[in-house]
């Protein structure tokens, strides 16, 4: 039984099956891919920070698109060698495209690596830092006498499991608890069940007792042989614990009180962004405990430059300009936006009659360098911080777009992938025997993978350079 | 073509007979497909009527427990499903906030989605559109198996996360953000959350539908028997052609919603979270710079669309139920297709006028009035077309019939109270109230369901060659058409009383519920005064009379579920292939089709819909006859060739 | 498509062609967005403009859209209108150019 029109052309319609299947299905990824677009657009034209641009790596970027092109190009000519019967040719371009394809990959998960090491924080008078956590962020919080567990009387969202979400975090060895009963236990995952059935058996008993509909959830106080210390990442708490909060609750539900010990977040700032902070030098940047005058002096001459040299470039000869300053989103980041470079203190400390440059005390001789730049380290208090992310779609709306568009797009780039893979190294037997069909199905593959490259055509200047 | 076929005729029986597994669950079979769509459909359509049933049992009668809770949570394996899903978030039987938002979200969710598109698109598409257009399976039969299995993933995510201990998604079918991307995310584990398997859910449902409306597209296109061409196609198979490309043009939007929002949830992005956002007082850890906005344009980017997508299907079944039981020519088939046309075309440009009161400018919003009011106009075609076809008709009231005709004006009512909500300063005093309910509902539910219904009657003897009891059917028929409007009209004065959608009490806690009464509401009180209950005189006391119209809707399905699956080995036999006397392809076939479809090398020499045609001894003359008895020769077609372009 | 060999041969080079032409114009497109236009919304336009015309590159000549059966003209035609129906509405629903300022 065969569908017709599956090799050669309906003569009315003048295509066969799978290429109205291709271009139906292309027309739906041009409204996915439309959606997403103006998606961007909305949220472009909607947003109330600085939109970046140049933000991210062109180079790696532009590496990208000729990977995409350079395949889109192999595909072809895939195609067109398989028509002429070149197998040999035909293998080798396919093959060619398919490396193309993993070096796209790989290029953008090199992009993306990094981004997930580079943090962003907010102050509470909106100055931005961004940075490395070289020790990443914990917070330690201590003195806790006892934990109390709730076992959910039905299944629930959050229902107690400490061997899983707080033990890990335990600073230093896990002691003994004891429980309500007066038993000494090692809180594993045989001791807890043993544990947790008798507080089922417990809230059953009661429900039957007291004629209630529903067992009800029970709690379990555990008390640690000497006083328990914790040191994990915020993220591992049902929320943010505010700055000296004296009770902290785990994913499980389980929560402990005690003292905020530290809650600092110990930064590598490489640069310092003051476009959104209402009177700049006055900035929290500039307290002495973080970044200091020394590198306010450093922003004020920057600034000052930038303005300088802004009235010059757009001067209209009669003492103003011809461009406002207040709407040159350029401008505005060259005024206020400043790469952290010990470099740059160095020169100033000369520029002030320094005699000892290399050996000038600044905080940036701290931290060890990461890329032969050298960025200084900050302290900072939990009570300044506002938020803070690192660049990963929570950051804001453009990097939420961003890995949006190109981790769908690179999803795209796997599948398509896969498919011209198949027919390379699983379709021989029609090579051999219908080598017509084969080549229509490459034609089709290469029509999503053409399809692939014109998104990244746009997306490219969209997202790194505009 | 004619090579393939032959071919086929000759070669068809050599193949290897498939087993059970491979010929009824993953079968390649559009008419297997089609009826596992169908079914799976139907029981979903029964599973979002279970649901609909408790809410408006907490609607009239808060705070006391289901009837019958006690007695279902003992049953052995029912109970225990009953319970783990719904039972354990109602203590004692009741009704709670929490298991009334879950159980909106789901019945809007399961009807919209897993109920009447894989029934009256997908189901119906699949198994009578091959055979109509006289070709032997779908353009691609694999891929029309993956998007069933799909589709069946996706409805078994959504049924599983009742299961979840967050239970099921509660933030409305819609899904709006801000609140559906910031609740309950203080949860154990995130991705074991009843609105992740939601979105998920809605991710592999989309696919399948992606997948379905290629697979419906090309065919349409590529595959139409020699002769059949456009305009000679039945109106069943145009209005699937236009609900195929308002899946594959409109979905993709919602996919990107939902990813969205799946991002906003999981990766902590603010794609629909504002500057500033608090929730208890507090500032929410977000970057904010999103927008609630963006949400509902990209959702009612789809989910207007959608209403055609459920509605013409409707227009699809009724077009060919109607000619064949008048015995008469469809009215003004020309002008229907391109009415159909119309309305795809413009649907996809009205869909903010869901979101009036968002605030969204004055340029938006009267964009979107002229173009909705625009879109009626096809609407209104594409009715009265089907209602002058009655026009001497002499018309056979089969159980198909019934549901047709009483299709005409439940869907007139539907329709013509969508007409004011068009307009912003009415909109913006109805919008979220009752009035929208019962308006949608009339058009989807004694709209849509109904066609479905008589789809259901009138293909069942194709596909296992016996009739359905046609006493069942009437007796199927007039509780339906009397529990739905006992259900859905009091809904349009309550609306208009300011009764909010989403109230899980129906409203017993405000106090200005209490005071408003009318001539229907007295009747009511009256009515049931009759029977010793006690319904007060008042608005709340319509409640009473809807809940009471959904369980006369549950009884009146009864005989349907026996008929239905009773008829399989007990209903009579069809006395022939073509037991309704139709003129479309579909019956040439032998009963039940088997695989491949057609015995003979079919041709369409004439128009779908040549009922009574003067002169002629029968009252029908079907598309693939040259003369009354005799099949037209393959030979004897002259289509137009048009020459492949050359390259 | 071609199916003789010498037009297979013709479609070679020119596919060579326009692939070294899209690498040009990915080179003025990163240099292009170094340059200050009046206000940086020009420069989008002009990034825009030159990223449409790389598409359409790809689109006609890859694609082999430039000689196509009328029916994919058809189909793209409603997809684009409606994928633009998107772009512009979205962007007014931000900025309505309707709003009375004196409120």
């Amino acid at each position: 039984m065969d569908i017709p029109y599956t090799v050669t052309a309906r003569p009315d319609t003048g295509l066969y099956n799978a290429k109205v299947g291709i271009w139906l299905f292309l027309a739906s990824e041009v409204m996915l891919f439309g959606g997403l677009f103006s998606s961007y657009i909305f949220l472009r034209v909607g947003a109330d920070y600085p939109w970046p641009v140049h933000e991210l790596g062109v180079t790696l970027g532009f590496i990208n698109t000729l990977v995409l092109i350079f395949s889109s190009v192999t595909v072809l000519l895939a195609w067109a060698n398989l028509k002429l019967r070149n197998i040999a040719k035909y293998k080798l371009y396919l093959f060619i495209t398919i490396l193309c394809a993993g070096t796209f990959m790989v290029i953008k998960s090199i992009e993306y690596r990094a981004k997930f090491k580079h943090y962003s924080v907010t102050l509470t008078d909106g100055t931005i830092l961004t940075g490395h956590l070289p020790h990443g962020y914990t917070i330690e919080f201590g003195e806790v006498k006892s934990l109390s567990l709730t076992v959910a009387g039905k299944t629930a969202a959050i229902d107690a499991d400490p061997v899983r979400h707080v033990v890990p975090w335990i600073k230093g060895e896990l002691p003994k608890f004891k429980t309500e009963s007066g038993n000494l236990i090692s809180l594993d995952a045989t001791s807890f069940q043993q544990l947790k059935n008798e507080a089922k058996q417990k809230a059953t008993e009661k429900a039957k007792n007291d004629g209630l509909k529903e067992i009800p959830n029970w709690t379990i106080k555990l008390v640690p042989e000497k006083s328990l210390t914790f040191v994990l990442p915020p993220s591992q708490l049902l929320s943010r614990p505010q700055p000296g909060a004296t009770a902290i609750s785990f994913r499980d539900g389980t929560t402990a009180e005690g003292i905020m010990i530290n809650d600092k977040m110990i930064l590598e700032a490489d640069a310092v962004d003051l476009r959104a902070t209402p009177d700049k030098v006055k900035s929290i940047a500039w307290n002495e405990h973080y970044l200091g005058s020394a590198w306010k002096k450093v922003f004020i001459e920057k600034r000052d430059h930038a303005i300088a040299e802004f009235n010059e470039r757009y001067s209209d000869g009669k003492g103003g300009t011809t461009r406002d300053p207040s709407k040159s989103a350029t401008h505005q980041k060259h005024m206020f936006y400043f790469k952290l470079d010990a470099e740059d203190h160095d020169k100033t400390d000369s520029h002030t009659g320094s005699p000892h440059k290399a050996e000038a005390s600044v905080p940036s001789h701290d931290a060890e360098a990461n890329s032969g730049h050298q960025h200084p380290t900050v302290v900072l208090d939990r009570k300044d911080i506002q938020f803070f992310s690192n660049f990963t779609p929570k950051l804001n709306s453009y990097y939420a777009i961003y890995f949006t568009l190109t981790g769908l797009h690179g999803l795209h780039v796997i599948a398509g992938a896969l498919v011209l893979a198949y027919f390379l190294f699983c379709n021989n037997k029609m090579m051999r025997d219908d080598p017509e069909r084969l080549a229509n199905r490459v034609e089709v593959g290469g029509l999503f993978w053409h399809f692939v490259d014109l998104v990244w055509i746009f997306l490219f200047p969209l997202l790194y350079l505009l | 073509m004619s090579a393939a076929h032959t071919q086929n005729n000759d070669h068809g029986h050599d193949h290897h007979e498939p087993g059970f597994i491979g010929k009824y669950v993953f079968s390649t079979d559009h008419k297997v497909i089609g009826i596992q769509y169908a079914i799976t459909g139907l029981l979903f359509l029964l599973f979002g009527f279970f649901l609909m049933l408790l809410m408006r049992w907490s609607i009239a009668y808060p705070g006391q427990p289901i009837p019958g809770f006690d007695l279902v949570s003992k049953v052995p394996v029912l109970g225990w499903l009953f319970n783990e899903m719904i039972g354990r978030w109602a203590p004692g039987g009741v009704v709670n906030g929490e298991l009334y938002n879950m159980l909106g979200a789901m019945h809007g969710t399961i009807m919209v989605f897993l109920g009447i598109v894989p029934l009256g698109f997908a189901g119906f598409v699949n198994f009578v559109m091959p055979l109509q257009i006289g070709t032997i399976d779908m353009a691609f039969p694999r891929l029309n198996m993956w998007s069933y299995w799909l589709f069946f993933v996706s409805g078994v995510g959504m049924l599983a996360s009742f299961f979840l201990g967050t239970g099921s998604v509660q933030t409305g079918w819609t899904m709006y953000s801000p609140l559906a991307s910031t609740t309950g995310l203080a949860v154990t584990n995130v991705w074991m959350h009843g609105h992740t398997w939601w979105l998920l859910s809605m991710v592999f449902n989309i696919s399948a539908s992606l997948l379905g409306s290629v697979n419906v597209i090309t065919t349409l296109i590529n595959l139409r028997a020699k002769g059949l061409t456009w305009m000679r196609m039945p109106f069943f198979c145009w209005a699937m052609f236009i609900v195929a490309f308002l899946l594959l043009l409109a979905f993709p939007p919602l996919e990107v919603a939902a990813l969205l929002q799946f991002s906003d949830r999981v990766f902590g992005s603010s794609f629909f979270l504002p500057t500033g956002l608090m929730e208890g007082g507090q500032h929410l850890d977000i970057s904010g710079g999103g927008s609630p906005l963006l949400y509902q344009h990209l959702f009612w980017f789809l989910a207007h669309p959608e209403v055609y997508v459920l509605i013409l299907p409707a227009f699809a079944i009724l077009a060919e139920v109607i000619p064949a039981n008048t015995r008469r020519p469809l009215w003004g088939y020309k002008a229907m297709v391109y009415a159909g046309l119309t309305l795809g075309f413009l649907s996809f440009l009205v869909w903010a006028h869901h979101m009036y009161l968002t605030g969204m400018g004055t340029m938006m919003s009267t964009y979107f009035q002229i173009t909705t009011v625009l879109i009626s106009v096809p609407s209104v075609i594409l009715l009265t077309g089907l209602m002058i076809s009655l026009y001497g008709g002499s018309i056979r009231f089969t159980p198909q019939m019934l549901f047709a005709s009483a299709f005409l004006p439940m869907f007139g009512i539907g329709g013509l109270t969508g007409l004011p909500l068009a307009f912003t300063f009415i909109d913006l005093a109805l919008h979220d109230t009752y009035y929208v309910i019962g308006h949608f509902h009339y058009v989807v539910a004694p709209g849509t369901i109904f066609a479905l219904f008589a789809g259901v009657y009138h293909w069942y003897p194709k596909a296992t060659g016996r009739v359905m009891n046609d006493f069942l059917g009437k007796l199927h028929f007039w509780p339906s058409l009397v529990g739905m409007n006992l259900i859905f009209a009091p809904m349009f004065i309550q609306g208009m009383g300011g009764f909010h959608r989403r109230w899980y009490d129906g409203g017993k806690y405000f106090e200005q519920t209490h005071s408003a009464s009318n001539w229907f509401t007295e009747l009511t009180s009256k009515f049931f005064g009759l029977f010793g209950m006690d319904v007060p005189n008042n608005l709340l006391g319509l409640n009473v009379l809807m809940t009471f119209g959904a369980v006369i809707l549950m009884l009146g399905q009864v005989p349907f579920i026996l008929n239905f699956w009773l008829s399989v080995k007990g209903g009579k036999k069809v006395k022939n292939d073509n037991p309704w006397d139709c003129t479309t392809l579909e019956w040439a076939t032998p009963t039940p089709p088997p695989h491949g479809n057609f015995t003979f090398d079919i041709v369409a020499v004439r128009g779908p819909y040549e009922y009574s045609v003067p002169g002629m001894k029968q009252d029908y003359f079907p598309q693939w006859e040259s003369e009354p008895g005799k099949a037209a020769e393959p030979a004897s077609v002259n289509t137009k060739v048009v020459p492949t372009p050359h390259h | 498509m071609a199916d003789n060999p010498e037009a297979i041969y013709g479609a070679i080079r020119k596919i060579k062609l326009i692939g070294w032409l899209l690498a040009v114009f990915t080179v003025i497109t990163v240099a292009l967005s170094y340059v200050e236009l009046a206000s940086h919304s020009w420069n989008i336009i002009v990034g825009m403009i030159v990223a449409t015309f790389k598409a359409s590159l790809v689109a006609l000549i890859f694609m082999h859209l430039n000689h196509e059966a009328k029916l994919v003209y058809k189909i793209l035609a409603f997809t684009v209108a409606f994928a633009l129906a998107l772009f512009i509405l979205f962007y007014f629903s931000n900025t309505d150019p309707l709003v009375y300022k004196d409120f």
